[in-house]
């Protein structure tokens, strides 16, 4: 066998791994996981806010149910101006975002309007 | 998903505890973990991939037990630290990853991997003297340098895809 077929078998029975292991994965991070032809706006309250690694979260209710926002990593919110702290229970916010394709009730946001100010995330 | 998160006791424990909520609040420490954990699998893979090249047969006049002494201790010394770092990512962040079929995936590689390295040195390294410099090297050897190369570069394949699925 050469190296090249060696590398090459291998690395397909991974990437068949991975394919079969797709449908059961909660697939969650990449950019792939949301529908990025539709930008959603969502005026809400915040509910709960998780401001941890890997990426901070909140529960918003907003439009009649509550939707699980994925943000940004703790230290790059931080960076961008939005702090722990910055997000408080009973606080309205608006942000833009793409929904999860599967996952109704999943947003993950690309920009923040807290405290008078504008935030992108991305 | 992590906000409907579940998974073994010992996983929730995990994720508990005090270190993996230093983990998960302290603004630098996981990604500080995330970095290390990158640079070492790149020093462990790397150094593997090169030995397992000059097993191949590339570079032929390079005696092999000469090149092992500085190959392996660095391939060593950066698994060393993946466990370490790995552990504390894993630790921030346990059910979620645990329910994640890519990282068991992974796992089983990384054993299969340690395996032959196992083998690799019951076997063909106890006469290492007799093939150190330009002659072939012998067939187990070769094939345990095609597995240890595709096993080691699908296992950090799949740990770069943990986070995508």
């Amino acid at each position: 066998m050469t190296l090249s077929r060696s590398c090459m078998t291998l690395g397909a029975v991974a990437a068949l791994g991975v394919l079969a292991a797709a449908p059961a994965a909660l697939a969650h991070h990449g950019w792939g996981s949301y529908d990025s032809t539709a930008l959603t706006t969502l005026d809400g309250t915040v509910q709960s806010v998780s401001f941890s690694n890997p990426h901070a979260s909140i529960q918003l209710e907003a439009q009649g149910k509550t939707w699980y926002i994925v943000l940004a990593p703790p230290s790059r919110m931080t960076t961008r101006g939005l702090p722990d702290g910055t997000f408080r229970q009973g606080q309205t916010i608006s942000l833009d975002g793409y929904v999860h394709k599967n996952d109704p009730a999943e947003l993950r946001a690309e920009r923040i309007r807290v405290d008078g100010k504008s935030v992108e995330l991305r | 998903m992590e906000h409907a998160g579940a998974g073994p006791a010992w996983a929730l424990a995990l994720e508990h505890s005090a270190l993996g909520e230093t983990l998960r609040q302290a603004l630098w420490l996981y990604p500080a973990a995330n970095v290390l954990h990158v640079l070492a699998v790149v020093a462990m893979v790397g150094s593997i991939f090169a030995f397992d090249l000059r097993i191949m047969g590339v570079a032929r006049s390079l005696p092999v037990a000469a090149l092992a002494r500085l190959l392996l201790p660095i391939a060593a010394g950066g698994f060393a630290v993946a466990v370490v770092t790995g552990a504390l990512l894993f630790t921030a962040d346990a059910t979620a990853v645990w329910n994640n079929p890519v990282f068991v995936y992974k796992l089983v590689l990384i054993g299969l991997g340690l395996a032959n390295i196992v083998v690799f040195h019951l076997i063909p390294w106890r006469r290492v003297a007799r093939w150190d410099a330009d002659v072939p090297s012998p067939a187990p050897a070769v094939a345990g340098a095609f597995v240890s190369a595709g096993v080691w570069t699908a296992t950090a394949t799949l740990g770069r895809l943990i986070a995508y699925f």
